[in-house]
């Protein structure tokens, strides 16, 4: 009874986020919509678009550009009213799966790539993309490929807001302080590790509380000893089990990299935001995220002294220039909008405006369209210059594990790396975890 | 029925609204969980009967249901091991402080603030001392190093830090409902053994605890039926991390049913913690029904 009361509390609260933020957002529109309707239009029906997003921080650069693009939007389209439902990730995960439950998506959602969506598409909850992406010349703004995380069966199922790398963020004045250079083997990487920490500086911090962080920066590792991307495509099409030789290599150094003391203690109890604050406040020397920290970086009071270095090759295996790819979040539309053909038309134009807005608010390093402008002159940092130099070097990589491999899995795989932080394991076992759960969820 | 002189109609009449709400929002919603615990459903696709194929899988194949049934239980069984600990701080505010309206309210302080806030607060405290830990520091400073750890991500210690948190958050309410309980015996009672020469703690043995057992049970079974329940705090201080050691039953029933998106089978779990509630608070009922015989 009890846990029925817990997850009904839940839902009610995630719904009352949900409407008190649309009401907040909905309020000083209503009079001016209303108003324009009766004068101007008389064939247009009235339609309100509800837009479920991300961005609920005001201060973030996409918060801003969204609100001034949505109210653009109204202002030209008198008949059209967006109604925002803003919540943050976790929040706007679980939301939405609740109302895909009850097949009450809204008419625009938010979804994660390729497995995390997957579900999403085969229960036929949102429209196919394809004609919408050909108008105004759309699907040519998306980096060549992106879109590919986000189509099934020929189709495009979403539109992606960014398109990140992983990498490994270093603070150059602690850096100098031990004396150390940018590593560029992962042996140099632990020498690194060992040197900054008898000099009282503690090397790296993550937040492993939220298990995806750790992960992440191990799924790096195995692109590495696997000599290159497609380990986990392998072991989906049963090419490789994770018992193979390259997962074990990799559990063994990621497992040197903790026992060398890597990061910070009592990890596992740290969460994103309080993980990367260690670094945000010079505490730590290095950090390994996704690019979109950038921003949050450059905000922070070490701006001006972040550099970025390549994850390095493990064992001379890999290349550098393989990274973890993070395609964004992506705006989806339900299959079930009653207002299709608006909303469709909405996001075109929502999306086309898109990269100039970002790019004017200094938030286009990582988004997943094309950028013209010159980043230099538009006052952007070093740090960001520095990483748009990077993405010019991709050459391919892999995607998180959440995002290739169903959720059951994915979740045994966080749980066992997690555990890695909290005690020694011996790399067989964790293969053996590995595939089990594999095997277990994939009946 | 009789007594009442009125119509069994108009009894229905009355009791109907109540009786209707109370199934809509807790029978139906049982009813529902339990069907879907019968299915293999992801909660968004279509789903599949699948029978009992995960309660089996869960009661004897899920190599993490059993250690959180373990640890929900023992959360329960200290939660209620503080009810005599506040029993006893109400016996003394009683006798000892003259105005302890203002000790009790202080005690009761950590009941009021927001179950997030004390994470977080009680995370800080159990950070490690050079990430500015308030106990190991502590510890460090007394001469007892080797007694620091990571509280909160060493598997074996976790979870009790986890305890002692829920412990020293709800010692202020039960003592409040214990005092409160003590303050409603009559003082004529007191002052009758006084005169037969019972005096202090054999007062106590003789006069308070039989008559604060109706009390004693209400707090037992808040205590019990709140720690099978917990979730935020865990939710908030560890996540069930490291390695689902310090899941519980419903933080692993949220994980399987959100985050590994097994919806029918978080559903059976949903349904064993509702047979668990059911038992207990019969059982309690039962030990407790006895002991009042005894004494009234």
């Amino acid at each position: 009874m009890m846990s029925l009361v817990l997850t009904g509390s839940l839902a009610l609260s995630l719904t009352a986020c949900g409407s008190s933020t649309k009401s907040e957002t909905t309020s000083p529109t209503d009079s001016t919509t209303t108003n324009t309707t009766t004068t101007e239009t008389v064939k247009e029906k009235d339609v309100t678009i509800t837009f479920q997003n991300i961005f609920p921080d005001p201060t973030d650069p996409k918060n801003k550009l969204m609100n001034k693009l949505v109210k653009q939007y109204e202002a030209d389209h008198p008949n059209v009213k967006i109604e925002l439902d803003s919540l943050n990730t976790d929040q706007q995960k679980l939301k939405l799966k609740t109302q895909a439950a009850s097949k009450e998506v809204p008419d625009i959602t938010i979804v994660n790539p390729a497995a995390q969506m997957k579900p999403f598409v085969e229960a036929k909850l949102l429209a196919p993309l394809n004609d919408m992406l050909d108008e105004n010349g759309l699907k040519g703004t998306f980096q060549d490929g992106l879109l590919d995380w986000y189509s099934f069966d020929g189709s495009t199922y979403a539109l992606p807001d960014g398109n990140n790398i992983g990498v490994v963020y270093y603070n150059k004045e602690l850096f100098e302080k031990a004396g150390v250079k940018v590593p560029t083997t992962f042996e140099e990487m632990l020498t690194v590790v060992k040197t900054l920490k008898s000099k009282g500086i503690q090397p790296m911090g993550i937040g492993e509380k939220d298990t995806w962080t750790g992960s992440f920066l191990f799924m790096n590792m195995l692109l590495r000893t696997n000599g290159g991307p497609g380990f986990l495509q392998d072991v989906v099409e049963k090419k490789k089990t994770f018992e193979d030789p390259a997962f074990k290599e990799a559990v063994t150094a990621f497992e040197n990299l903790v026992q060398a003391g890597a990061f910070q203690e009592g990890a596992t109890s740290f969460d994103y935001n309080a993980g990367e604050n260690l670094f945000k406040t010079g505490k730590v020397a290095m950090y390994y995220m996704g690019t979109w920290a950038t921003g949050g970086i450059e905000t922070s009071s070490v701006n001006g002294k972040v550099g970025v270095f390549k994850f390095p090759t493990i064992n001379g295996k890999g290349n550098p220039d393989e990274f973890m790819l993070a395609p964004g979040s992506a705006f989806a539309i339900s299959a079930d909008s009653e207002h299709l053909p608006e909303t469709k038309a909405f996001l075109n134009w929502f999306m086309l405006n898109f990269p100039k807005e970002a790019f004017a608010a200094k938030g286009a390093v990582g988004i997943g369209q094309k950028v013209e402008g010159d980043f230099k002159a538009a006052g952007y940092s070093d740090t960001a210059m520095e990483i748009l130099g990077l993405f010019k070097e991709v050459k391919g990589g892999d995607l998180s594990f959440d995002n290739t491999m169903n959720p059951g899995t994915a979740q045994a795989h966080l749980t066992s790396i997690q555990n890695l932080f909290a005690q020694q394991k011996n790399p067989d076992e964790v293969a053996k975890e590995h595939q089990a759960a594999f095997e277990a969820n994939n009946k | 029925m009789n007594v009442l002189k009125v119509s069994r109609l108009t009894i229905a009449a009355f009791v109907l609204p109540c009786l209707l709400i109370y199934i809509s929002i807790v029978f139906v919603p049982i009813l529902v969980s339990l069907y879907s615990g019968l299915l293999d459903w992801n909660g968004i696709g279509e789903a599949t009967f699948v029978g009992l194929d995960n309660f089996r899988n869960l009661l004897f194949h899920d190599p993490l249901f059993w250690p959180s049934v373990r640890r929900t239980l023992m959360f329960a069984v200290f939660s209620m091991f503080e009810i005599p600990v506040a029993l006893f701080v109400a016996i003394l505010l009683r006798r000892y402080i003259r105005k302890p309206n203002f000790l009790v309210s202080s005690y009761f302080l950590p009941v009021i603030l927001s179950v997030v806030i004390i994470g977080q607060l009680w995370k800080t405290i159990y950070n490690p001392g050079s990430m500015g830990g308030m106990l190991n520091q502590l510890l460090t400073a007394v001469g007892l190093e080797s007694w620091t750890r990571v509280w909160l991500s060493d598997p074996s210690v976790a979870m009790y830090s986890l305890y002692f948190v829920a412990l020293w958050q709800y010692l202020g309410y039960h003592t409040l409902i214990q005092f409160t309980g003590i303050m409603n015996i009559p003082a004529e009672v007191y002052e009758a053994a006084k005169i037969d020469g019972a005096e202090a703690f054999s007062a106590d043995r003789y006069i308070t605890f039989p008559m604060i057992i109706p009390i004693f049970k209400i707090s037992i079974v808040l205590s019990f039926i709140g720690s099978l329940q917990a979730f935020d705090m865990i939710m908030v201080m560890t996540g069930g991390g490291p390695a689902h050691a310090t899941d519980v039953i419903s933080t692993l029933m949220y994980n399987m049913s959100f985050l590994s998106m097994k919806y029918g089978y978080g559903s059976s779990i949903a349904a064993f913690l509702v047979i668990v509630c059911l038992i207990a608070t019969l059982l309690i009922n039962m030990i407790f029904n006895k002991s009042e015989k005894r004494y009234t």
